[in-house]
């Protein structure tokens, strides 16, 4: 791992004169007076202090600091990391850089630290608004997305084999992305294409990837696609928002089942990325049932062919700020880790890549309440959630491990995949990042006509 | 060494040349064995089985002279150098029948080809086989990232690495299908194509077009108001396509832009079936006259199917002003359901009284200009040159009419079509910006190098003092300040 060369250049940190350093502590008695370090105990290189390990002992820290109020020790950590998270050094000092700029923000929310105030301002995040042909090429850096969106695909095809008419209902992040692979796919099946409705949930919140093109032009472009492969394809889309869980989206979809209900149509829900977003348990003081066991009811009401559940492998849920910092941050240093593999330093790509990921972070840690968003759940738990829904648990078939198993293939070497029971996980370096369930209704229909009248 | 002492026919024969004596044993006709084809590795049971280490296997000169030191990769040139030295020296030879087949068995404990019933016939086949599989990959292409651990194979994937790609017609290169595949889908390159090909009456979009308008009337489940949507299209696109070729004067596709001549069929329709719009200001009078004459043709040559003629048109347009679930919702939008939107106010098509007449169904809840605004945005922004030409027809006031003529002929020629440029980048962040450091504020003189490094040290384990007092953690620093202790977990720096 490349590690940043820290006598010859001057140091490159997250910010530069907004905030003083820090009395030492045997200065603290006279506040005011700032003198400049004695004592150097040891010449060990700056470097040993960029491994992760440090890096989250003094992010967890710093958290802590923040909670108790403690000023000077948030600034006084603060500002050591700034001095060792370099916002362009190897993967682990931008991760490290990336909380960093979210405990600022933080302290300057919660009023811990007045000081940093101005700083918080300065490092807003500016997220990348995509042209569509810039998020059609960034979906496909690494296999994250492209993995859920291959190994959908292939149990989607496999469920709706026959059916005339496959109405898809896509509650995806990366706004269609999904898409074009599939209706590609559709059009070539045996008995020729179906009809394919496609109903997207447009997210009102604002979260990356952001795109600079309206739903509609989106649907436009993928009609025109799909009659270009000989698929006719009525695409329709429904701004919803996350935070009541869908709840409009969901009447919305519930009213045109109603109506198609007599057609011999396939129902597909594909939810990829996006249930993270909708509020859980720890969001509530009362025991009722949270906004996401409602949504899942609700899609199981609707007696779907096939539900797919995409999501990212890792726990933002919790309370605890540091618990979640931690959890955060043994996650979120794989894209960093992967973004090393494929994309130039300095790279216009890499900065939008980034910047995504500081939003992320900066959401997991700075935020609190119906503000924080990404709320990811491990898969264990979504499987749980799933079963209480009332959902089948279906495998994957052979051929679509093997295309994501080829798909792997064309990506770098770390990446790899897992078969956890019946459910396919992306990893990398044998870490779970991204995991992929086939849902379906449950077998016994007399069994589910007293359950859902 | 293994040997088996079983002897039996020759099945197999390795393809390289391992033993240089290069003799020929005949070969039996391969009988039961020829069924395992595809299981590298069924060598002779009478074959003496070589079992090397790594290292000889991977050694380049492995026959070495014990006067000289020098190395040979064959047994017969040291036997041919040996002699310079005076020493015995014994070359193989050819015709013995004692000589036997060797076989060779994969050093690496685990593999399948260290079992002797597994091992490979030549030599080269095995060092192949053990650097592909137990070795380091060595070689990479610098331009797909792949890695090889033999030369050959890398040479040989750079004879063909970038012919399988695909090229989008907007110059773009992809490696992968499902890339190219999800940027086609989004390429203004789509839209132009599909409308070239409509107007030009291109073979192979007139045959896709006829094709789906026999599959919306035929296979579909019957539920009229979805089925026709591109379908109704269809009809007129593929009319348009099938005349074009021989009755459109070349200078008339010159005069009329692209992609406003394929809107034309529908400009016709609506000029002649009602009176409410100045359509005719798209059109030259000439251009449309043509067209109206194509459209007014009972029978296109080259359409068989009766349900076609233009009035069934007209029917299916009004199909499509029956009562669509979609209708009542804010957001729509298909190809077909622009059309129904565009359509949609009754004014245009005030004579209609043909028998699959369907009561207008319940207005959307957007005003009709609202919607025919928004048709023409998607009109201007999206590939759907039809949509453009009906959502240019419709407004009602001269100056929008003037505005969207405008569009029109940006949109005709085909450039129009917005690209996201770079004047949409956002700058670099503030984050990347080249700032002086804060180091200089302490006074430390950050260049100095080792001073300062112990600056932090020291200002670490007054820290860590503090942390010690401030938090209860089980966090801390050690007495020289070099190393913290914490829980430690998997970290990213360990991998």
């Amino acid at each position: 791992m490349p590690r940043y060369d820290y006598e010859s250049r001057p140091f490159p940190t997250l910010w530069s004169n907004l905030l003083t350093p820090p009395p030492p502590f045997h200065a603290m008695t006279s506040k005011n007076h700032i003198r400049p370090w004695l004592g150097f105990s040891t010449s060990k290189a700056l470097g040993n202090f960029g491994d992760a390990n440090y890096m989250e002992q003094l992010l967890v820290h710093c958290a802590t600091a923040i909670e108790t109020n403690d000023a000077t020790l948030v600034q006084q950590i603060l500002w050591v990391l700034n001095n060792i998270a370099a916002p362009d050094g190897d993967s682990n000092q931008r991760l490290t850089c990336g909380f960093l700029r979210a405990l600022v923000t933080r302290a300057a929310r919660s009023g811990t630290c007045k000081v940093l105030m101005t700083t918080a301002a300065n490092l807003a995040i500016a997220t990348h608004k995509f042209s569509i042909i810039e998020l059609a090429g960034f979906v496909d850096l690494t296999p994250w997305h492209r993995f859920g969106f291959t190994a959908a695909n292939a149990a989607i095809l496999d469920a709706v084999e026959g059916f005339p008419v496959v109405h898809i209902v896509d509650l995806s992040l990366n706004h269609c992305m999904q898409i074009p692979t599939l209706i590609d796919s559709i059009a070539n099946r045996l008995e020729g294409p179906p009809l394919v409705r496609l109903t997207v949930a447009g997210l009102t919140e604002d979260v990356p990837p952001m795109l600079d093109l309206s739903y509609e032009e989106l649907g436009t472009k993928l009609v025109n696609f799909a009659k270009s492969r000989n698929v006719t394809m009525e695409f329709r889309v429904i701004p919803s928002s996350s935070s009541d869980g869908f709840s409009t989206f969901i009447e919305q979809i519930k009213i045109q089942n109603l109506l198609h209900s007599m057609n011999r149509e396939a129902l597909v829900i594909n939810s990829h990325m996006m249930l993270h977003y909708i509020p859980e348990e720890t969001l509530l003081s009362s025991p009722n049932a949270s906004y996401r066991t409602i949504f899942l009811e609700a899609v199981r009401s609707l007696d779907p062919t096939i539900m797919v559940l995409v999501d990212e492998d890792a726990d933002f849920t919790s309370r605890n700020l540091v618990l979640r910092l931690r959890a955060a941050f043994n996650y979120l240093w794989i894209p960093y880790d992967t973004v090393d593999t494929f994309l130039p330093r300095g790279s216009e790509q890499r900065k939008w890549y980034e910047a995504d990921l500081c939003w992320r972070i900066e959401n997991v840690v700075a935020a609190e309440g119906a503000q924080r968003v990404e709320r990811l759940e491990p898969k264990g738990r979504w499987v749980q959630r799933m079963w209480s829904a009332g959902f089948r648990r279906v495998g994957f078939n052979e051929e679509g491990v093997g295309e994501v198993r080829s798909m792997l293939d064309k990506h770098a070497a770390g990446w790899g995949l897992k078969r956890e029971e019946e459910d396919l996980v992306l990893t990398w370096k044998g870490h779970n990042v991204v995991f992929a369930t086939v849902w379906t209704e449950k077998q016994d229909e007399a069994w589910l006509g007293t359950a859902y009248i | 060494m293994v040997e088996f002492e079983n002897s039996s026919s020759m099945a197999v024969s390795a393809e390289g040349s391992v033993s240089s004596s290069g003799e020929l044993l005949t070969i039996p006709p391969v009988t039961a064995e020829k069924k395992k084809r595809n299981l590298p590795g069924m060598p002779d049971p009478d074959a003496e089985v070589i079992a090397m280490s790594p290292k000889s296997l991977l050694a380049t000169n492995r026959f070495v002279c014990e006067i000289c030191n020098k190395g040979f990769q064959r047994d017969q040139n040291l036997q041919l150098h040996r002699r310079g030295h005076n020493l015995p020296w014994k070359l193989r030879q050819r015709a013995g029948n004692e000589v036997r087949k060797r076989v060779y068995v994969c050093p690496e404990l685990t593999c399948v080809h260290h079992d002797p019933k597994r091992a490979l016939g030549d030599l080269t086949g095995i060092k192949k086989h053990f650097c592909r599989k137990h070795g380091e990959k060595k070689w990479k292409c610098e331009r797909c990232a792949k890695k090889y651990a033999v030369l050959s194979d890398w040479k040989a994937h750079l004879k063909t690495c970038g012919t399988r790609e695909y090229r989008c017609d907007c110059g773009t290169l992809f490696s992968r299908r499902d890339s190219f595949i999800t940027h086609r889908a989004f390429c203004d390159a789509l839209a132009q194509e599909s409308s070239r090909a409509q107007t030009l009456a291109v073979a192979d979009s007139e045959g896709t077009l006829t094709v789906q308008t026999v599959a919306s009337s035929s296979s579909s489940p019957p539920q009229p108001p979805l089925t026709p949507s591109t379908g109704v299209l269809s009809p007129v696109l593929s009319i348009q396509s099938s005349e074009a070729p021989e009755n459109l004067p070349a200078q008339l596709v010159h005069q009329q832009p692209v992609a406003a001549s394929s809107t034309t069929p529908a400009a016709t329709i609506t000029t002649g079936s009602s009176s409410t719009t100045g359509g005719n200001g798209l059109n030259s009078g000439g251009d449309s006259g043509v067209f109206a004459s194509i459209f007014a043709s009972s029978a296109p040559p080259g359409f068989s199917q009766p349900s076609q003629s233009p009035s069934s048109f007209s029917d299916m347009l009004c199909a499509m002003a029956s009562p669509d679930p979609y209708s009542s919702e804010p957001m729509l939008l298909s190809l077909s359901s622009s059309l129904y939107l565009s359509t949609n106010p009754s004014s245009l098509f005030p004579n209609t009284n043909h028998d699959h007449h369907h009561p207008c169904p319940p207005q959307p809840a957007l005003s009709a200009t609202a919607l025919l605004q928004k048709a023409a945005q998607m009109g201007a922004t999206g590939s759907g040159s039809f949509l453009r030409g009906l959502g240019l027809e419709l407004p009602s006031s001269s100056n929008n009419l003037v505005k969207s003529e405008n569009i029109s002929i940006e949109a005709g020629l085909g450039l129009g079509l917005p690209t996201a440029g770079p004047s949409h980048l956002l700058g670099p962040s503030s984050l990347y910006g080249n700032e002086p450091t804060t180091l200089d504020l302490l006074g430390l003189g950050m260049g100095g190098g080792g001073a300062s490094t112990a600056g932090f040290s020291a200002l670490l384990t007054s820290i860590g003092g503090g942390l010690d007092v401030a938090t209860a953690t089980a966090f801390r620093v050690n007495s020289n300040g070099d190393s913290w202790e914490g829980p430690s977990e998997r970290k990213p720096s360990l991998l």
